[in-house]
């Protein structure tokens, strides 16, 4: 037997590198249902005007709580791009790539950085145009009165342009 | 009302590495090799104690290790006891907290002590814990918690807009280690050259191996006290903490404050101030330990901290400007690059090495240096910390 044998098959919180997105733990799960669409979101203030990203309970520049969900671009440039092979986490398989993307002139929301998938090494260069890509990331499990249930969640990464 | 000065009167640190011990341990060691410094100085001397740490909540299952701590090494603190999680800059942030708590009166002779248990059983636990060394819900899922990938952007863009060079990034190593061959508590004693940092294996490109600091367990200590407790317990000229700063501008990437990944407007302003409230200039300084976490890292600090132009910090590097007789001797017990990075470890070694110079009493002496700095950025290049000393006080 392993040494935590209580931990045999058991999700752990504590280490899990995804978000715990349902609203029962979380409130800007609306972020993340948006996202299952296909939209890139954030908070806004209807009070002073305000983009925050990533979207907040209440706005950083007023501390208004009237905040309202505007869509980001979901396409954006490489500024910079970076591959490791070595030293992954677990989590992710080698090459892990990242970017440093520019997002259009106009968007509130400058640059973010991503990883890039669903490309090699090699095929995406500084310059290239990317979009937003979800992906379903391992359900967690929840306690629901006596029972157990299992909560379905997303991420985001950018991708090369089809 | 008078004004009390805080000095620095003792430091040690047990033998960074791969160690074969917990973080326990090694607070034991670090702290036994601190009171060895200045023998008159007794536990019971001693009235507070930050802790700083950030893998003892993770690696080691323990949180609210600050008692703990002090069990082990027989403080009973009477105006302090609690942890400091700054990440790399644990240390410094314990310090300039003990500075503080010194100057008010609120405690008297405080131990800063850092420890960091960063191998654990099995390997593949330190990288998936540096996840948590990020903003959770934004940047670990895009695989930045191990810095590298993040640096290595960092370094593209520098060599973008400034011209630096993979010789240039590579002078880096081959100094910090020229330094840290005669330092017997670092994680390495081995000189590099050029040749050998190009080639080494990659880690991210441009930055490969010895570009990047090596994981490493570690502790140390280091002991801030009223200037006239200090008076009494210490028979060595005094060091001063002059002031120092820490800035805070953003946490997640997409919120990264400079033009470029090159600038770094965060440890621009940390510099002010902190040489603002030391009363102090970059040109003053005549040592100085900074975050050299990444070869590329101590290039932008040069620069960000004044001691070179924006964009020369390559050339500076190569032309040996960080040498004992070149403009201003940096790292010169190594650096995190050959005495290895136990996080919260970091500042309080980096605090030590400049106590020891301004002292005359440093392996690699800088002649009648009198002012010393140092410098930490922690996680994800999202918080920067500086600490300045000087054998005299801010008039
Ligand atoms: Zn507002």
């Amino acid at each position: 037997m392993k040494g935590v044998p209580i931990l045999e098959g058991r999700y752990s919180n504590i280490l899990d590198m995804f978000p715990v997105e349902c609203k029962e733990f979380n409130r800007i799960y609306t972020f993340y249902n948006n996202l299952k669409e296909g939209r890139f979101t954030t908070t806004k203030c209807k009070g002073c005007g305000k983009v925050s990203y990533p979207p907040r309970v209440i706005c950083p520049e007023c501390y208004s709580e009237k905040l309202e969900w505007i869509d980001l671009p979901t396409r954006g440039k490489v500024v910079t791009i970076a591959e490791k092979w070595r030293g992954i986490p677990i989590c992710f398989t080698p090459p892990l790539i990242d970017a440093w993307i520019e997002f259009p002139d106009g968007s509130p929301v400058k640059h973010v950085l991503s990883r890039l998938i669903n490309c090699e090494v090699g095929q995406v260069k500084e310059g290239d145009e990317v979009q937003l890509a979800v992906f379903d990331v391992p359900s967690h499990p929840m306690d629901k009165g006596k029972e157990s249930i299992m909560v379905d969640r997303v991420f985001f990464a950018f991708e090369p342009v089809k | 009302m008078s004004k009390v000065n805080a000095c620095v009167i003792a430091g040690g640190q047990c033998k960074f590495g791969v160690r074969e011990a917990s973080y326990i341990d090694m607070v034991q060691e670090a702290s036994k090799a601190c009171l060895d410094d200045l023998p008159d100085l007794k536990p019971r001397d001693i009235d507070g104690l930050l802790f700083a740490s950030t893998y003892v909540g993770r690696n080691s299952c323990q949180v609210n290790p600050a008692p703990v701590v002090a069990e082990r090494v027989g403080l009973k603190p009477t105006s302090i006891c609690t942890r400091v999680d700054v990440l790399c800059a644990g240390g410094s942030s314990g310090i300039l907290l003990a500075q503080g708590l010194v100057q008010s009166g609120m405690a008297e002779v405080v131990m800063v002590l850092g420890s960091e248990k960063l191998y654990t059983p099995e390997r593949w636990q330190i990288q998936y814990g540096e996840i948590a060394a990020s903003d959770h819900d934004w940047d670990a899922p895009q695989g930045i918690g191990p810095p590298p990938l993040w640096f290595a952007m960092q370094a593209k863009d520098h060599m973008k807009h400034y011209g630096t060079t993979r010789e240039q990034l590579a002078a880096v190593s081959v100094a910090n280690y020229k330094y840290g061959f005669n330092n017997p508590k670092g994680h390495f004693q081995n000189e590099l050259t050029i040749e050998e940092v190009i080639e080494a294996k990659e880690i991210a490109a441009p930055l490969g191996l010895f570009d990047c600091c090596p994981l490493t367990d570690g502790a140390a200590a280091i002991i801030i006290a009223s200037e006239e407790r200090a008076k009494d317990l210490s028979g060595r000229p005094l060091v001063y903490l002059r002031g120092g700063a820490q800035v805070s501008l953003h946490s997640v990437t997409a919120n990264w404050p400079g033009k470029h990944l090159g600038d770094w407007p965060h440890m621009k302003l940390a510099a002010e101030k902190a040489f603002e409230r030391a009363k102090l200039s970059p040109e003053d300084i005549d040592v100085a330990q900074v975050h050299d976490c990444f070869s590329i890292s101590q290039i932008i600090e040069l620069e960000e901290l004044g001691f070179c132009k924006k964009g020369e910090g390559g050339p500076f590097m190569a032309s040996g400007q960080t040498n004992l007789d070149g403009k201003i001797p940096v790292n010169t017990d190594g650096g995190l690059l050959s005495c290895g990075h136990p996080l919260g470890a970091t500042g309080i070694r980096q605090g030590i090495e400049v106590v020891k110079q301004l002292q005359g009493r440093a392996a690699n002496q800088v002649k009648g240096a009198r002012f010393g700095l140092t410098h930490n950025l922690s996680g994800v290049n999202v918080e920067h910390t500086i600490v300045t000393y000087g054998r005299e006080p801010k008039k």
